[in-house]
Order: C-alpha cells, then sequence, then structure tokens
C-alpha cells in the first residue's frame, strides 16, 4: 500500500494536478509535512499504520519535512519525476531504515564464521554489458577479509554449522 | 516356440546381469532400509549423478516469487534456464524484501549502493542472467532469437501483455512450433483478466484466508500464511504443468500453452470446502489451532517458555506451543489420565461426542490448564513418555538446529560461488530423487551477468552488437 497525495493546488489558472507518492515504509507511522514534487506546496499529514488519519491539509509558508519518493503527472501523459531529483524528490538508496539499524548492515562472515561475500560498496568489476565470471576468489579480492578469515580458523571460531 | 527359438531372442545370460541370483542372495544383499535411504539419496552428493532436465532451455521473463520459483525448479532438475531481466534494474524481487535491510551486492555496476534482498533467494537459483527491453523495437529480434533456441517460456505479465507485444503463445507458435509457454497470470482470463496479482490476494480470492486463523468468536479473524506460501506453490504447480508439457510434446512434437491463474491455485489448497458447500450449502469456518475432524488434534500453549533468558523475543516469549494429537480413544483416554481429568474422558468416550466444538472447548482448555505451570519440552517430554504424539513448534533457529534436516540437506550451507556462505532451504524441499537429485549450484547473479555466454556464446552475436546495444539501454 502506497498512499499519495494529489495535489490539487491552482498556479496560473491550472490546477498543478500532480500525484507525489508516499513510499509505504516510510510513510506506515509518520506526522509531518510533505511537499509537493511539482508546485512546492506543502501538505500536513498524520498516517497510522498506513492509513490517511489526518489530512493532507495545506500549510502556505511552512518548511516539508520530507519530500515524496517518486511524482508523476497522470493528465499530462504521465511527466514524472524520479527519486533523488533535487528539490522535488527525496533520493532513495536502498539503505535499510535508521530505526531499525542505523547503519547498512554490510556482515562479511555468516553465523558459522564463513566468509559471507557481497558486502557494499563493491568496485565496478563486470565485463562487456555487465557480464562478470562465476566465481570471486575472495582471497585475491578481497585479502583483507581473507586474512580475517584466516585468524577465525585459527582461533576455532569457524564452524561446520 | 521351441527352445532353439527362445535362444535366439534372448540377448544376455541371467547369470551375467547384475542383482541376486538366489533368494538367500537377494536376503544376504538387503540393507537395512535407513541405510539403503542414506546410500541412494547421499544428500551433498548430487552434483555427481545426472541431470533429469538436461538439455531443456528454459526463458525465465518472469518478476517477484510466483512465476520465477517455477523456472528455478526447472533449473533444479537440470534445465538451463536464462533469466530476462530489465537493463540496469532487474527483477524487483530484487529491492522487495525484507524491508532493504539484508542485501547482497553487487547488483549493477552502474548502481554500486544497490544490491539484491534475501528475498530473492531460492527462487531463481542456477539460472544464467541477462538484460532485455521488449519494449523498444529493436529488441524483437533479439527475443525472437532466443526463443528459436529454446524449449519453452515462463511469464508473468498482465493479460495480453506479451501477445499485444507480439511476444505472446500465438506469435512464438509460428516460430518454434516446440515451444512451450506459460502464463503466470494473476487471475487468468475471465471476468477479471485486468487483475494482477500479489500471493496475499491469491489468498484472500480464493477463500483460502477466510478458513485460516482462529474463529471471530475467539478474538481471531482471517488471516494469511505470513510467508507468500501460495506463490511458492503456483510455482512448483506451474512446474508440474511444464513437466506434463515437455512429456507430450516428445509423444507429438507440438508446443503447448499453460494458462496459470495464481488466485485459482490457491482454491486447491482449501481442500473440501467447495464440495461441503456444494452437499450442505454449508460456508466452512476457522478453526485455527484446533481441527474441525479431529480431537484432540491442535496446537496448544503452555505456560512457560523454553528460553526465558533468551535476547531474541522469537525464542523468550513464543517457545511455548506443542503440537498434540490424541484422536483416537485410547489415545485420549491417556491424555486425560496425563493431565489428570479422567472424568473429560467419561463426558467424552466417543470421537462423534468431542469433536463437536463446546466439547473441544472444554477438551483444550484443560489440557492448556494442566500445562499452565509447565514449559514447552516438558509438556512434550510426558506426553511422548504416555505414548502420545507430541512435538514442539520449532522456530526458524530450531529448524536451523535440526539433526533431522540437516542429515536429509533439508537445511543446508551453500558456498555461493559469488556471494559465499549462503544458508539454504531449497532443492531437497521438493523431494529427493535417487538417480536424478535436484542440485543448487547458485542462488543468484548480477543483474546482466551472463550478456556475453548468453548473447556472444549462444547466439553468435558479434561482442560489437552486444556493445552496442548495451549503450543502447537495450541490453
Amino acid at each position: 500500500m502506497c498512499d499519495i497525495i494529489w495535489c490539487k493546488k491552482e498556479a496560473g489558472g491550472k490546477p498543478c494536478d500532480t500525484v507525489n507518492y508516499l513510499d509505504p515504509y516510510c510513510f506506515w507511522n509518520w506526522e509531518g509535512k510533505v511537499g509537493c514534487a511539482e508546485c512546492g506546496t506543502v501538505y500536513y499529514v498524520h498516517m497510522i499504520q498506513g492509513h490517511m488519519y489526518r489530512g493532507p491539509v495545506e500549510k502556505p509558508g511552512e518548511k516539508p519535512d520530507i519530500l515524496p519518493l517518486y511524482a508523476d503527472k497522470p493528465y499530462k501523459g504521465y511527466d514524472f519525476y524520479l527519486p533523488g531529483v533535487e528539490g522535488r524528490t527525496r533520493p532513495f538508496d536502498c539503505l535499510p531504515r535508521e530505526i531499525y539499524l542505523g547503519h547498512a548492515d554490510t556482515v562479511k562472515f555468516s553465523i558459522r564464521g564463513k566468509p559471507l561475500r557481497g558486502w557494499r560498496p563493491q568496485p565496478p568489476s563486470t565485463g562487456v554489458a555487465g557480464s562478470c565470471g562465476f566465481f570471486w576468489d575472495i582471497e585475491k579480492l578481497s585479502p583483507e577479509v581473507w586474512a580475517e578469515y584466516q585468524e577465525k580458523i585459527k582461533k576455532g571460531e569457524v564452524k561446520d554449522w | 516356440m521351441d527352445d532353439k527359438e527362445f535362444q535366439k531372442l534372448k540377448v544376455c545370460d541371467f547369470e551375467e546381469l547384475p542383482g541376486p541370483k538366489s533368494k538367500e542372495e537377494l536376503e544376504e544383499m538387503k540393507m537395512p532400509f535407513e541405510e539403503y535411504c542414506r546410500k541412494a539419496f547421499d544428500p551433498g552428493n548430487e552434483m555427481t549423478k545426472p541431470e533429469a532436465l538436461k538439455g531443456i532451455r528454459w526463458l525465465s521473463t518472469t518478476m517477484y516469487i510466483f512465476t520465477p520459483h517455477s523456472a528455478a525448479n526447472l533449473a533444479e532438475l537440470g534445465a538451463e534456464v536464462i533469466k530476462v531481466e530489465m537493463p540496469r534494474m532487474g527483477d524487483p524481487m530484487r529491492h522487495t524484501s525484507p524491508f532493504n535491510e539484508a542485501y547482497l551486492y553487487p547488483l549493477h555496476d552502474t548502481r554500486p549502493m544497490t544490491g539484491t534482498g534475501y528475498g530473492f533467494a531460492n527462487a531463481n537459483i542456477n539460472e544464467y542472467y541477462i538484460t532485455l527491453d521488449y519494449h523498444v523495437p529493436e529488441s524483437k529480434r533479439v527475443f525472437y532469437d532466443l526463443v528459436k533456441m529454446s524449449d519453452g517460456l515462463t511469464e508473468c505479465y498482465r493479460h495480453g501483455t506479451f501477445d499485444r507485444w507480439k511476444q505472446g503463445y500465438r506469435y512464438l507458435l509460428e516460430m518454434n512450433p516446440r515451444f512451450i509457454y506459460v502464463w503466470g497470470g494473476g487471475f487468468g482470463y475471465g471476468p477479471k483478466i485486468f487483475g494482477g496479482s500479489y500471493d496475499i490476494l491469491g489468498q484472500a480470492h480464493a477463500g483460502l484466508a477466510s478458513i485460516t486463523g482462529t474463529h471471530e468468536d475467539f478474538g481471531g479473524h482471517a488471516t494469511k500464511c505470513t510467508n507468500w506460501c501460495i506463490d511458492w506453490y503456483s510455482g512448483t504447480q506451474i512446474a508440474v504443468a511444464a513437466l506434463a508439457a515437455i512429456n507430450w510434446r516428445r509423444k507429438t512434437g507440438l508446443g503447448t500453452m499453460i494458462e496459470f491463474s495464481q488466485v485459482q491455485a490457491a482454491t486447491r489448497m482449501c481442500g473440501y470446502t467447495a464440495p461441503l458447500y456444494g452437499r450442505f450449502g454449508i460456508v466452512r469456518q476457522r478453526w485455527g489451532n484446533w481441527d474441525t475432524q479431529l480431537c484432540a488434534h491442535g496446537i496448544i500453549m503452555t505456560g512457560k517458555v523454553d528460553f526465558p533468558d533468551a535476547k531474541n523475543p522469537q525464542e523468550k516469549f513464543e517457545s511455548r506451543y506443542v503440537m498434540v494429537s490424541a484422536f483416537q480413544d485410547a489415545d485420549f483416554k491417556e491424555l486425560c489420565n496425563v493431565i489428570k481429568k479422567p472424568d473429560l474422558f467419561s463426558s467424552y468416550k466417543t470421537h462423534k461426542e468431542r469433536v463437536g466444538a463446546p466439547a473441544q472447548i472444554e477438551i483444550y482448555k484443560a489440557i492448556e490448564d494442566w500445562a499452565v505451570d509447565k514449559t514447552r519440552s516438558e509438556v512434550v517430554k510426558i506426553l511422548k513418555e504416555a505414548g502420545i504424539l507430541a512435538a514442539p513448534v520449532l522456530n526458524d533457529k530450531e529448524v536451523y538446529e535440526s539433526e533431522h534436516f540437516r542429515t536429509r540437506g533439508t537445511i543446508r550451507w551453500l558456498d555461493d560461488p559469488l556471494f559465499g556462505d549462503f544458508l539454504v532451504h531449497c532443492t531437497y524441499s521438493a523431494g529427493l530423487l535417487s538417480k536424478t537429485p535436484r542440485r543448487l549450484r547458485w542462488q543468484w547473479r548480477p543483474v546482466g551477468a551472463d550478456n556475453v555466454k548468453i548473447y556472444h556464446d549462444l547466439l553468435g552475436y558479434p561482442m560489437s552488437t552486444i556493445e552496442e546495444l548495451y549503450n543502447k539501454n537495450i541490453l
């Protein structure tokens, strides 16, 4: 479920008619002000369990707390603003929510102590058209993790299960 | 037939054939069944055995779990499955769950800060990952070239979308009459053709959610299974249809179109619900952790947990459920004795008497009253010692620690060639095959990782063409 704010604010004699999409996880339980991606009109909303409990109510002259993730204009052949358009939409970088961890979880070892490759960010490593090999030689490509792994083996921290 | 003629027909002597030559020898050669099974199935050594579907090439133009899982089933059995994704983006399932927290990188060189979520796991295993944007006219030829080289395809787009794009079954059939085509639609054709579908919609629309969970009289509501059980189940069912189509093609040389509706698949899981309505007009009700047909035969809650000091709330608060089954008269009598309520058996001596709703309420309350000062393991131990079937309700951690599952390879560690140590429960969970076992080579690969392998090595496109298509964002 992704709620929207459909901005109908008149500007220059025409309604703004922009659909501002509110990302479901961030807005599940949320209270604050969201700015329209097109005309900048600020709306107050209060959402509880994903329901629009109050709002959207216009708050002229106030600053938005957050911008929508994405917006489009259905009556204009679906013009749209992708995430991360400065001043219009906020960026989306797939980070975990701060309320859970506060940082991206980039563990390098599984619960039994063996290397779990694939932490972020990875250096660009693909060939033509994004193609890549079938095996990642961790000893060669991530020597520091390999060294840490060897230490773990010595300490007996690597188990079968 | 005289002996001479008979000898002519023989191609070998009985003595030359492998296996026992007498009844005694047969008995001698027999090993205990447990030992036989361990040797025959031998989890972990599946790579040394042949693959049942080797030689089959399948295209997976799919997203999320439902349809991808159908192709993954074929890939587990040895088919060469090519997953086609949107350039730079990939299957949306890569970005979906679990809540963007457990990602594996990289997704693609152009998006270094985006990875693939664990929600993608087990649904696309052993596949080759290529990219293609069907929306561009220049991509049509590429798509048709892939179809000509393949045995089948699974797609999950809305009603008639592939047909509109001139890549539906009716078009592809003319290029490859042996082609097997699966449309895994949400609702399928019919009055609700425009409806897309998700697992939860299948559970709701098929009536499954209405019979799952606790009755409203007990404070319950229609409930969906926490995991996307219809997605996983339907994917396997599609694979069954695909195998039938492959067999049909062996006989006739002709392909098939398989239309698979996700919401329809969920009706099959409702058991006798529809026949019951047809005969009596009775709308089946939810009965939660108890059973409408058997009593006692359900899940009860104990008063104490097994792990009171655990940090994880799932263990600390929830390790207190026990499955108990004692519906036959003798078992129920013993259960009543164990819980020190012999009068309960006097009240409900026959199964017919105790299966009614008021009786069940009284019986389960009595069992839970008895268990109020006991832990889960204490309850299981006491009941098992009394000869009553009982088992703890296990959580993920306990399933991981289960020796039974470990022995059978149900849950095991994969050293994924790209992503390293990966705990998995796919492949064997769909059955063990002694001769041609399912196998897991890798979980997934980055978006477009096999573009060169497929477009250059398989289709023979020059590298310059691949680079050109890639730079135009068609690959």
